[in-house]
């Protein structure tokens, strides 16, 4: 009989697996700190392929960006236009960033663990949102440095003229528009989690506006106050006017706060598939 | 300990389930039968708070899912191994889980050598996986954080027969530290060698639920003799019903030591005497399911 007894040892499964050892002390009676639901949220914005590449791809059309204003004209260029050269790849791409933030949970399925992990949605959402902005607010600080850094490059290297004047509110006005079309993306993503709709939604929905604004002269006075790329141009070019401010606020409510609200609405009932 | 209480979810005009009301205890493992969709999964998605009851309520550990404080740390889930980011590596998967839940990390490393994942295996991302693999990553997830129930929907589905095996003893394992096991499969033989207690599903109803045990019981004891038509009549004379068997042999309605006695008191040489187990149990499930189950429109 002993050949019974050589047959191949079977595999490790068939061994009485070993449950791993309990965690000491009681368990938890108290949530997930919200901190923690952020710093979990800032790493699967980076730890999936798609999400590192899209940041690369941002760092890509920088550097070209920048490159191009760098060899042309002898990087004789205003400092204005090496931040515009950093903050408008930004202001395009982040928002796919936080657009996969959300729809990644429902396209990949994912929602499921993330859900029955922390199950107040609207927290891991509100996680979602701040994990957002966190992204933006570094990647608004780095392009401003960069856009510093080259013109400065350009000066002591190619020889161009230091122009270093910037209106006060082209800061604020170029970290709202990232920051805002990121809260714009995730706001569609909230609504529509699905991520080729909310991307061509935050691409066409507000350039269509735009467009349908300036050809139709009676959508002309809706647009003064809705169409975000029109009411955010003064923060470009120097002083708001009070009309103007209360301009902005309003399209900023209906492209960005209106989304989000719904969005919240939604996730927060919904049946998770 | 899982509680679910006069639960029932409607779509529209459709049921998927119609007033269900079972428990799960601690220190057992409760097998949740049904064809497929008899409601096992929405079922098990009430119980995570993932599906919203339209009347009645579920229970973990007394209180609903969503008011669990870090629910991780109680409940560990399996709902649905397919459903990871596919550009995630299985450890990553397990790390953010351990981050969120608090747990040491180390029990990353643990639950990886638990379900027999390589670290090489682990470092690929999940869209290199065999449906095998991800049930093996979904079961280590679910174990992460040491939870004290466990909610897995069709655990076997994918894995190989070692795999079935190791999973079994697994259970059997964390059932025995006091841990709650509810899982599914609609798979009878799979769940009769598991559970300790069984629930069975069919079109959005509980039609049985008992322990193993007990739902065995019912299916009588299969016997064969040198003379059966003696011992028929020996067991009628008990008042025992008797139907024959086609193969040969017969099923009366009695335990096995009823049957014996009769044998003896008749002089009957007996061949074969069993409970008439999976058989019976089979039967049930088939009868009390066939008139909801997709296989019911064919039959």
């Amino acid at each position: 009989m002993s050949t019974t007894t050589t047959a191949p040892a079977a595999p490790t499964d068939a061994a009485a697996p070993r449950l791993p050892a309990p965690i000491a002390g009681g368990r938890p009676t108290t949530g997930i700190p919200f901190t923690r639901l952020v710093a979990v949220e800032l790493r699967k914005m980076l730890d999936t392929r798609a999400g590192r590449w899209l940041l690369i791809a941002i760092g890509v059309v920088i550097a070209g960006a920048l490159t191009v204003l760098f060899v042309r004209g002898g990087g004789d260029h205003p400092f204005g236009d090496y931040l515009q050269a950093t903050t408008m790849p930004m202001a395009i791409l982040l928002p796919i960033v936080g657009i996969l933030a959300v729809t990644a949970e429902w396209s990949q399925r994912t929602a499921l663990v993330t859900f029955t992990l922390e199950a107040r949605r609207a927290r891991v959402t509100w996680a979602k949102v701040l994990a957002s902005l966190v992204v933006g607010v570094v990647a608004v600080a780095f392009s401003f440095a960069l856009g510093a850094l080259a013109h400065a490059a350009a000066v002591g290297l190619r020889g161009a003229t230091g122009d270093w004047d910037l209106a006060g509110t082209v800061w604020l006005g170029a970290a709202g528009y990232v920051l805002l079309g990121l809260l714009q993306g995730l706001g569609f993503a909230m609504l529509l989690r699905n991520t080729p709709a909310a991307v061509v939604a935050y691409f066409v929905l507000p350039t269509a506006w735009s467009i349908l604004g300036s050809l139709v002269t009676q959508v002309e006075t809706a647009a003064r106050w809705l169409d975000l790329n029109r009411t955010m141009e003064p923060l470009f070019t120097g002083s708001l006017t009070g009309e103007q401010w209360a301009q902005l606020g309003t399209s900023v409510g209906v492209w960005v706060v209106l989304p989000l609200t719904a969005g919240m609405w939604w996730i927060t009932r919904a049946e998770v598939k | 300990m899982i509680s679910v209480d006069h639960v029932t979810k409607r779509y529209g005009a459709f049921t998927a389930l119609d007033d269900v009301s079972f428990e799960a205890r601690p220190g057992r493992v409760t097998g949740f039968l049904g064809p497929n969709g008899a409601g096992k999964t929405t079922a098990m998605r009430v119980v995570a708070g993932l599906t919203p009851a339209t009347t009645g309520r579920a229970t973990v550990l007394g209180r609903p899912y969503a008011t669990l404080p870090n629910p991780g740390r109680h409940v560990g889930l399996l709902l649905d191994a397919s459903a990871q980011h596919a550009g995630r590596t299985g450890r990553e998967v397990l790390t953010l889980g351990a981050i969120l839940t608090g747990v040491d990390r180390r029990r990353v490393d643990d639950t990886l050598e638990l379900v027999g994942l390589t670290s090489k295996e682990a470092n690929r991302r999940i869209r290199n996986y065999s449906l095998g693999m991800r049930q093996r990553l979904g079961i280590a997830h679910a174990l992460l954080a040491d939870p004290e129930v466990l909610v897995l929907d069709e655990p076997a589905n994918g894995l190989d027969p070692a795999g079935i095996r190791w999973m079994r003893s697994l259970l059997r394992g964390f059932a025995e530290r006091g841990g709650t096991v509810l899982l599914s499969s609609h798979l009878l033989g799979e769940i009769e060698r598991i559970a300790d207690d069984i629930v069975v599903i069919g079109g959005g109803r509980i039609v049985a639920s008992g322990t193993t045990a007990e739902l065995l019981a019912g299916s009588g004891t299969v016997v064969r003799s040198t003379d059966d038509a003696r011992l028929a009549r020996a067991l009628a004379d008990r008042a025992v019903a008797v139907t024959k068997v086609e193969a040969g042999g017969l099923l009366a309605d009695t335990d096995p030591a009823t049957v014996g006695q009769a044998a003896l008191h008749a002089g009957v040489a007996l061949l074969e005497l069993r409970g008439g187990d999976e058989r019976g149990l089979e039967e049930m499930f088939f009868e009390l399911t066939a008139s909801s189950a997709r296989e019911g429109a064919m039959a």
